[in-house]
C-alpha cells in the first residue's frame, strides 16, 4: 500500500476515548434548552396557511391583551428583510409574496411558550391563493413538457469530449431515470436557539448549530448591526447531519429580532412537529441518464440530466446540485461527458443540507444505472466495475488528474474478496416461484469529494489558532481555536489528538473548547467532509509553529542558548543532559510572557486547478473511496425486505481515530439505510404528511444488519496529518447497493427512493399483467 | 396547582406544580436535573427514559402528579459522584455516545435490562434498547459498550481490522 511516510505519529491513529465522553454519559453536557437564561421569553413562528400567494396584510383579534406579549412584522427589522445565503431571495418575515405553507409571517415573545402559542394563534395573515407547485413528480413532469415554465434557481453544466457523439455511436445504448425523495435529518436534539441582547449593544446569540460563521455575517445585515457586534457560540449539538447547517440562521434571526424589541432574551425550542414541518431536509432528486456502451463494456460517452426539488428559495441548493453533478458520473473511466444540472423552485420549505449534499442522490442514481449498463453488456456488476473503475493518473469527469491518495481498486477488489461477492452473486433468487425467501446480493463503488466543492477552499482560507493559556486547573493547556462545531461527529477529540502529534505532547495537555466567534477565527463551516481534512491540517500547521515559538523560548530563557527540541512531551538541549518536561516550559512561558496566541491558514496545493465558471479541472482537493455489498432476504408473501449484512471498504485517507471512525461509517450506513428502505415522507396539500417519529420512521436496533467495515489509508499526501472526508460517505453508497440486490432476489428493478414492501408488491403486479 | 411528593435519585422533593406538568418537566425545570431529554413529546423518540419504581417509563408521558411517592431513577443517580459506572465506562470506552442527547435515556434502559438480564445476548440487547432512536452511532458501539459492561466483550475500544 502506497502510504508515504508522514513521520512518527503517536496520538494520531489511536482510538482514545472522546473528551466530551464524560460529560455526555452524565447527563451534564449543556445543549440549548438546558441553557439557563434568567428573563428569557419564549418565541413563536406565526406561519402561513397556504403554500403560494399575495399576502396584504395581517388581521390582529382585538380582544386580545397584546400588552402582555411583543409581536415582530417587517417594519421591525432593522435592516434588510433577507436570508443572505447563495440567494438573495429569502425575507426572514414575508411581506408580499408567499412561496410555501409555514413561512414565517410574524413573530411572538411572551413570558411563556403557551402565551406566545395563544398570541400567535389571534394573528391572522389575509392571503390571496396562487396555484402551487408542490412535488417533484409535479416538476419533473412539467420539465420534460416545457422546462421554461419551471422557476429555476440554479443551473450548471459539465462539459468534457463530445457525450452526444459518443452516445450516438455506441454499439449499446441506454436510457434510464432514477428519483428520490426528501429525507429528514431527524437529529435527536430539536432545533434550539437563545438571543440575548446585552447592555453594550452587542447581540448573542447562543444554541445549536454547525456554522457559527454562518450566522455571523448572515445576520448583520438584518440586524443591522457590525460583525463584532454579533456574538455565536455553540451549545452541545444533539446531533445536526446538515440540519443545523444553514437553518439555523433562521432561527437565531427569529430570536435576534424578538430580543431586540422585547429588549430580554428571547429563546426558541422546536417541538418535534415544528422542526420537521418547518426546517430543511434532503432534496427530492432526478437523475436521466443516456449512456453509450462498446460490447466490450467499455464506456463511451455518459450524458446526464440531474433535477433537484430546491423548494420555495434558493438558499444552499447551488451547491448541493453542484456536488450532485461532480459525482453523477464520477468512478469510471470515460472521456465523453455531459452533463446538466438544475434546481427549480416549488413551493415547499427550502430544501437543503444533509450528509452527502447532492452526492448520495447522485449516486443512488448512477450506481444503479452502472448495474443496468453492465446487464446490458453481458457482464457482471463487479466486472463491469473492475474493468472501467479510475485509478491513480486518470482523469475525473472533469479532467481533474487523480494524483495520488486514491483509494481504488483497492476498496472494491478487498470488499469483493471479502464477501465473497462473485460466488454470493451466482445463488441469486431472481424471483424463482415456491421459495419463502429470495436472497439477493448488491454492489455499489464510489467516489466521494473531500472539502468544498470547487473554488471554495480556495476563497475561504480556513484559519485555525491555538492557545497556549492556563487551564481551569491552573495548568497550561493548548486550547484549539477554530470555528468547526462537535455535533457528535468527533471533532472535539480529533484535533487535540492532531495537535499532540503537531507538537509531540501528550494529549491531556491539548483541549477544544465550543466554538465562541468573539474567541475563534473563521476555519469555515463544519460541512463538506472537510474538517478532518482542512482544518485538521490548518491545526497541524499551527501546532507545529507553537512548537518552534516554545523551543525558541526554551532554548533563549531556560537552555542558555543551546538548539532545544519538543519530543514526547519532554524538552532536550542539543548538549547536556537538561530536560524539562512541556507542562514546565509552558508554565514558565506562560508566568513570562503571558498567553501564547499563533495562527496557520489552510494553503490548497499549487497544482490544484478549477474552474468555476466551465467546472472544468480539479473540483475537490481529495476523494475518499468506497465500496458497499448488501445482502438481502425477501418474504415472498409479505415482501417485507430485510438488509441482512452489509460488507464494505473505505479509504478516507489517514485514520486519525479509527474507533471513531468506525463509529461514523456505522451510523451514516444506517442513515443510508432509512435513505434507501423506511424514511418515507411526502408532501400532501402543501404539507409534509409524516410530521411525527411515529410516522417518520427511522432503523431502530431491531433494523441494523450486520456490519462487516474495513479501512485501507492512502493518505492525504499534500499536508499532516493525512485525513481525507468521513462524514459523508457512508451515506453514498447502500440505496443502490440495496437496489442491485433487490433485482438478484426478485428480478425487480426499482427506480426510486425509498424502496418499500408495498412499491416492491405494486412493481410485482405491474410486472404480471404486463 | 398540587403538591407532589417524589424521590429522585434517592433525594426527596416537594413542589407545588400545575396539574399539566409532565415528570419530565418536571425534573428539568422544577428540580434542575437537566440529564433528561426532551426528544418527541409524544413517547416516541425514548430520549426522556427514567426509572420509575423500577419500571422504564417515557417521563414526557407520566405527569408530574401521578408520580406522587414514586421512586425515580435519572442519569444523574447513575455515577457515584465523580465515579462513573461500569455502564458508563463502557460507554466511553467504546464510543457508545456521540451527540450525547439519546444517551441518557439509552442509558435507563440499559439499566433497566441489566436489573432483569445481567448478562444478555446481542438480541436481547437490541431488544431492550429498541425504543430508543439513535441517530448518531447506527447502534453497534452502544451494543459493544453493554456487551463490555458486562464481561462479554474481548477487545476493547479497538477496532479488529485496521
Amino acid at each position: 500500500m502506497p502510504v508515504k511516510e508522514l513521520g512518527a505519529l503517536h496520538s494520531v491513529g489511536k482510538g482514545i476515548a472522546r473528551i466530551d465522553a464524560d460529560e455526555k454519559v452524565r447527563g451534564k453536557a449543556q445543549y440549548a434548552d438546558d441553557l439557563h437564561v434568567p428573563g428569557a421569553w419564549y418565541g413563536y413562528v406565526v406561519r402561513s396557511p397556504v403554500s403560494h400567494g399575495r399576502l396584504s396584510g395581517l388581521r390582529m383579534d382585538s380582544d386580545f391583551d397584546w400588552s402582555q406579549v411583543v409581536v415582530v412584522t417587517p417594519e421591525d427589522i432593522p435592516g434588510n428583510n433577507i436570508v443572505d445565503m447563495m440567494g438573495r431571495d429569502m425575507p426572514f418575515i414575508a411581506h408580499a409574496e408567499i412561496q410555501y405553507l409555514g413561512e414565517p409571517v410574524a413573530l411572538v415573545a411572551a413570558p411563556t411558550r403557551h402565551l406566545a402559542c395563544v398570541a400567535g394563534s389571534h394573528i391572522h395573515p389575509d392571503i390571496e391563493e396562487f396555484p402551487p407547485l408542490l412535488t417533484l413528480q409535479e416538476m419533473v413532469a412539467q420539465y420534460k413538457e416545457d422546462p421554461s415554465k419551471l422557476h429555476e434557481l440554479s443551473a450548471q453544466t459539465i462539459r468534457k469530449g463530445d457525450a452526444d457523439k459518443a452516445v450516438n455511436e455506441a454499439d449499446i445504448v441506454m436510457e434510464r431515470e432514477y428519483s428520490a425523495g426528501h429525507q429528514e435529518q431527524l437529529y435527536i436534539e430539536p432545533q434550539g436557539m437563545v438571543a440575548v441582547p446585552e447592555s453594550d449593544g452587542t447581540m448573542f446569540v447562543h444554541g445549536s448549530m454547525q456554522c457559527p460563521y454562518y450566522i455571523n455575517p448572515e445576520l448583520c445585515e438584518t440586524l443591522d448591526i457590525p460583525p463584532e457586534k454579533l456574538r455565536v457560540k455553540q451549545s452541545a449539538v444533539g446531533g445536526a447531519f446538515g440540519g443545523k447547517e444553514e437553518f439555523p440562521t433562521l432561527l437565531a434571526g427569529y430570536c435576534a429580532l424578538l430580543a431586540l424589541k422585547a429588549k430580554r432574551p428571547v429563546k426558541i425550542i422546536y417541538d418535534r412537529n415544528q422542526d420537521i414541518l418547518f426546517s430543511t431536509k434532503r432534496h427530492p432528486s432526478w437523475s436521466r441518464y443516456r449512456v453509450g456502451l462498446n460490447k466490450d463494456g467499455t464506456i463511451q460517452g455518459i450524458r446526464c440530466e440531474f433535477l433537484l426539488d430546491g423548494g420555495a428559495y434558493t438558499t444552499l441548493s447551488p451547491v448541493v446540485m453542484y456536488r450532485g453533478i461532480l459525482h453523477s458520473a464520477m468512478g469510471y473511466r470515460c472521456d465523453n461527458v455531459s452533463i446538466d444540472g438544475h434546481v427549480y423552485r416549488t413551493n415547499t420549505f427550502p430544501n437543503g443540507a444533509f450528509r452527502g449534499f447532492g452526492a448520495p442522490q447522485a449516486l443512488w442514481a448512477w450506481e444503479s444505472m452502472i448495474d443496468e449498463l453492465a446487464e446490458a453488456c453481458g457482464m457482471t456488476p463487479h466486472e463491469f466495475r473492475l474493468k472501467n473503475c479510475l485509478h491513480e493518473g486518470d482523469a475525473t469527469p472533469t479532467g481533474g488528474l487523480l494524483r495520488d491518495s486514491v483509494g481504488s481498486p483497492e476498496v472494491l477488489e478487498k470488499t469483493l474478496e471479502r464477501c465473497n461477492f462473485g460466488e454470493k452473486f451466482k445463488q441469486c433468487s431472481h424471483g424463482r416461484r415456491g421459495e419463502k425467501k429470495w436472497y439477493g446480493i448488491g454492489l455499489s463503488f464510489f467516489a466521494h469529494g473531500s472539502g468544498f466543492t470547487g473554488d471554495g477552499e480556495a476563497r475561504i482560507k480556513a484559519k485555525a489558532a491555538l492557545d497556549l493559556e492556563p487551564g481551569d486547573n491552573g495548568k497550561p493547556v493548548v486550547n484549539v481555536r477554530i470555528s468547526s462545531t462537535e455535533m457528535g461527529q468527533g471533532t472535539c477529540t480529533i484535533m487535540p489528538q492532531v495537535v499532540a502529534d503537531a507538537m509531540s505532547i501528550d494529549v491531556r495537555h491539548a483541549y477544544y473548547p465550543m466554538p465562541d466567534t468573539f474567541k475563534v477565527p473563521d476555519s469555515g463551516p463544519t460541512v463538506a467532509s472537510r474538517t478532518a481534512m482542512v482544518v485538521g491540517s490548518t491545526v497541524f500547521g499551527a501546532g507545529r509553529k507553537m512548537k518552534a515559538d516554545l523551543e525558541a523560548f526554551a532554548s533563549e530563557a531556560l537552555f542558555e542558548g543551546q538548539p532545544v527540541t519538543l519530543d514526547q512531551d519532554r524538552f532536550r538541549g542539543s548538549y547536556g543532559d537538561k530536560e524539562m518536561s512541556f507542562e514546565e516550559v509552558a508554565a514558565e512561558y506562560l508566568a513570562r510572557k503571558g498567553p501564547l496566541r499563533v495562527y496557520d491558514q489552510f494553503q490548497l496545493p499549487d497544482f490544484i486547478k478549477w474552474n468555476q465558471n466551465t467546472f472544468e479541472g480539479d473540483a475537490y482537493p481529495a476523494y475518499s473511496w468506497g465500496c458497499n455489498v448488501a445482502e438481502l432476504e425477501v418474504d415472498t408473501l409479505t415482501f417485507e425486505i430485510k438488509v441482512t449484512k452489509v460488507t464494505a471498504y473505505y479509504d478516507i485517507g489517514r485514520l486519525l481515530n479509527p474507533v471513531l471512525a468506525k463509529g461514523q461509517i456505522e451510523g451514516g450506513l444506517v442513515q443510508a439505510l432509512g435513505y434507501a428502505m423506511m424514511e418515507k415522507i411526502e408532501v400532501k396539500d402543501g404539507k409534509y404528511d409524516a410530521d411525527r417519529m411515529q410516522t417518520y420512521v427511522i432503523p431502530t436496533t431491531l433494523d441494523i444488519p450486520e456490519m462487516d467495515l474495513h479501512f485501507v489509508e492512502y493518505p492525504w499526501e499534500h499536508a499532516q496529518p493525512g485525513a481525507k472526508g468521513v462524514g459523508e460517505i457512508p451515506m453514498d453508497g447502500l440505496a443502490p447497493a440495496i437496489a442491485n440486490a433487490l433485482v438478484q432476489a426478485t428480478g425487480i428493478r426499482m427506480r426510486d427512493l425509498p424502496i418499500t414492501p408495498e412499491r416492491l408488491f405494486q412493481m410485482m403486479q405491474e410486472e404480471k399483467t404486463a | 396547582m398540587m403538591k407532589v411528593t417524589v424521590t429522585v435519585n434517592g433525594e426527596v422533593y416537594e413542589r407545588e406544580v400545575p396539574e399539566s406538568k409532565t415528570l419530565l418537566h418536571f425534573l428539568r425545570e422544577e428540580i434542575g436535573l437537566t440529564g433528561t431529554k426532551e426528544g418527541c413529546a409524544a413517547g416516541e423518540c425514548g430520549a426522556c427514559t427514567v426509572i420509575m419504581n423500577g419500571k422504564t417509563v417515557n417521563s414526557c408521558l407520566v405527569l408530574a402528579v401521578e408520580a406522587e411517592g414514586a421512586n425515580i431513577v435519572t442519569i444523574e443517580g447513575e455515577a457515584k459522584g465523580n465515579e462513573l459506572s461500569d455502564l458508563q465506562q463502557a460507554f466511553e470506552r467504546n464510543h457508545a455516545t456521540q451527540c450525547g442527547f439519546c444517551t441518557p435515556g439509552m442509558m435507563m434502559s440499559i439499566r433497566d435490562l441489566l436489573a432483569r438480564n445481567p448478562k444478555p445476548s446481542v438480541e436481547e440487547i437490541k431488544q431492550g434498547i429498541e425504543g430508543n432512536f439513535c441517530r448518531c452511532t447506527g447502534y453497534v458501539q452502544v451494543i459493544e459498550a453493554v456487551l463490555d459492561a458486562t464481561g462479554q466483550l474481548d477487545k476493547k475500544g479497538e477496532l479488529k481490522h485496521v
